[in-house]
């Protein structure tokens, strides 16, 4: 494989997506979407209290990409993901295209490498999109305020940033662990409603199965508790243990998912 | 240019999926220059042998060799020069035909400032120019096979395999095809045409090969076919023919009606026919012609595919079948 053979196959898959209404939606949503919840926060008087950083929400723009961090880890981080993940390999199951695009220069691994780049370059792009738009969100709508963080100490704007953005940042490698998931289930299911829908719901049994008072260990291996680990970057002093595991944890996923899903294209008869 | 050295030598290639044998011990060359009849009832295998060796399915055994290289690994890309679809061909139905074949220029080559003349030139070759840049979701089942033709030039090809080309063109459109698959050879590609239109075969094809429930059933030239079928329809040519279908009406397993262009139409199997004839001497009908009727490709092949073949790899060998001896034409 080369590099040469890795961006041309990752630029047809691209052109592919960009010309897809779906995608393009997501993209927009994940734009748009902070800005309608800061809106819809200056409209009402009450405020989200029962969420994380939600009494702070007209206080602090920083907040409000906190807020809305928070309830992208419940299952939007999932859905987003998946869009271009679960749908880029069954997609060509549901056109038929298959034989079309792998009776050409381009071997099969090369085909999957370029298409998972264009899923993991996706899901990199829909959470910046939301992360800058919630930052931008916060600021122009609420203000750069500072903010108190989880041990009650007020964060400067310029502390409060750093601490966003890291948190932010920390939520890439679960977003990964799902596309790689979604990856999975769309080669193997060859169904594009499987590979969008089945990571949502594996999210959501993760979510139950973290709230059962089981081992702790089962907690620790599930890709969804990656998504709170930013809480530890809002306290004083701050702990980072969560997110190096969640990291760990979800680069296994990851890579275990893209392994299975590699061999599975590999080892298939297109059509027969 | 004529014919010359093999472009694709195909041999022993076996095929399971589960328990049903889907290509038993399949050999299959094409030559340079050739078109190549790839023949089989539905469910014969002769999409899953395209599979194959469009490295598109991994075989169980034999060996695929094109231009002289052995194609071991089917997840490979497809070797420079070879192209084809398999049955209809499929596109991105939200993206106009040109935009497909663009993506597609784009996965053959590396040199991007090329893709474009090379996309006008094929859509143009193949008469899609004019609705290029219509999504494909609004192509009928005739402008899609016309773009696979079209995603097939792109790779300038000198080993084509085309899965029933013409099966969802209108007449115009079937003869452009043959026309294009004609010029493909006659600048020295190895062209494999599967088909279930026998008098297309025998239009366009020098050599074919037939394959019935995954087994070679036939393989050599249109000619050796011809050759090789028994025929069962004769022309008769009496001093009294309607004495001659009225003695037809009391014999089993014969029958006779008045022909076309003159004399009698009689449809037997040989020893019914034999018989028929003595007994017309017999009467005193003198039998002054007796000739068979010139075949077409379709009724042999019908026949050839009419018995049910053993479908199991382990019986006895598929070239078996072409052994028949032809029943040679009677005159008086």
């Amino acid at each position: 494989m080369t590099i040469r053979s890795l961006r041309a196959v990752a630029g047809v898959e691209w052109s592919k997506i960009a010309a897809q209404a779906k995608v393009r939606l997501v993209l927009v949503v994940c734009l748009a979407g902070p800005f309608v919840f800061a809106v819809a926060m200056r409209l009402q008087s009450s405020v989200p209290a029962d969420t994380l950083f939600g009494r702070s929400v007209m206080e602090s723009g920083f907040a409000i990409p906190l807020v809305v961090l928070g309830f992208a880890g419940l299952w939007a981080f999932p859905a987003v993901t998946s869009v271009v993940g679960g749908d880029l390999f069954s997609a060509e199951d549901r056109y038929g295209t298959w034989a079309t695009m792998l009776t050409r220069s381009r071997s099969r691994e090369e085909v999957f490498a370029g298409k998972v780049l264009v899923a993991v370059a996706f899901s990199l792009l829909a959470v910046t999109a939301l992360a800058v738009s919630s930052v931008a969100a916060g600021a122009l709508l609420i203000g750069p305020l500072p903010i108190i963080n989880l041990s009650g100490n007020l964060l400067s704007p310029g502390e409060a940033l750093t601490r966003v953005t890291l948190a932010w940042a920390s939520v890439l490698p679960p977003a990964l662990g799902f596309t790689g998931l979604a990856v999975l289930v769309s080669v193997a299911t060859r169904s594009s409603a499987a590979g969008i829908g089945l990571p949502v719901v594996a999210a959501l049994t993760m979510q139950l199965l973290a709230m059962i008072d089981g081992p702790e260990m089962i907690r620790r291996l599930l890709i969804t508790s990656a998504f709170g680990a930013w809480h530890g970057l809002l306290t004083e002093p701050r702990f980072y243990g969560p997110i190096a595991y969640g990291t760990l944890v979800s680069t296994a996923h990851f890579l275990v998912c893209l392994s299975v899903a590699y061999r599975l294209l590999m080892r298939r008869d297109i059509g027969g | 240019m004529g014919v010359g050295p093999p472009a694709l030598e195909a041999v022993g290639v076996s095929k399971r999926y589960g328990t049903r044998e889907a290509l038993c011990g399949v050999s299959l060359t094409a030559r340079t220059g050739e078109l190549h009849g790839l023949l089989g009832p539905n469910g014969a295998g002769k999409t899953t042998l395209l599979r194959v060796l469009l490295g598109l399915v991994r075989r169980d055994a034999g060996s695929v060799e094109i231009f002289g290289r052995s194609v071991d690994s089917p997840a490979g890309p497809a070797p420079d020069g070879v192209a084809g679809f398999v049955e209809t061909p499929a596109f991105y139905p939200y993206l106009s035909g040109r935009q497909n074949l663009a993506l597609l220029a784009r996965l053959d080559s590396d040199e991007h400032s090329t893709c474009g003349r090379k996309v006008d030139r094929a859509l143009d070759h193949i008469g899609l120019g004019a609705q290029a840049d219509v999504a494909v979701s609004g192509y009928s089942a005739g402008m899609r096979q016309r773009l696979g033709l079209a995603a097939t030039l792109l790779r300038s090809p000198r080993l084509v395999f085309l899965d029933e080309p013409t099966s969802s063109l209108d007449p115009g459109g079937a003869r452009d095809v043959r026309v294009l698959a004609r010029h493909l050879a006659d600048e020295g590609a190895a062209v494999v045409l599967s088909s279930h239109d026998m008098a297309e075969v025998e239009e366009l094809c020098s050599t074919l090969t037939v394959i019935n429930r995954g087994q070679v059933i036939f393989s050599g030239t249109v000619h050796d076919m011809r050759t090789l079928a028994p025929s069962s329809n004769h022309v008769l040519h009496t001093s009294d023919d309607g004495a001659a279908i009225d003695l037809a009406a009391h014999r089993a397993g014969l029958k006779v009606a008045p022909g076309a262009e003159g004399g009698l139409e009689v449809s037997a199997e040989l020893d019914a026919l034999d018989s028929y004839v003595i007994a017309l001497g017999i009467a005193g009908v003198a039998v002054r012609v007796l000739e068979r009727r010139a075949r077409s490709l379709e009724s042999l092949f019908l026949q050839l595919t009419a018995h049910p073949g053993p479908g199991d790899c382990r019986t006895a060998p598929a070239h078996e079948a072409t052994g028949r001896q032809p029943i040679p034409t009677v005159a008086w």
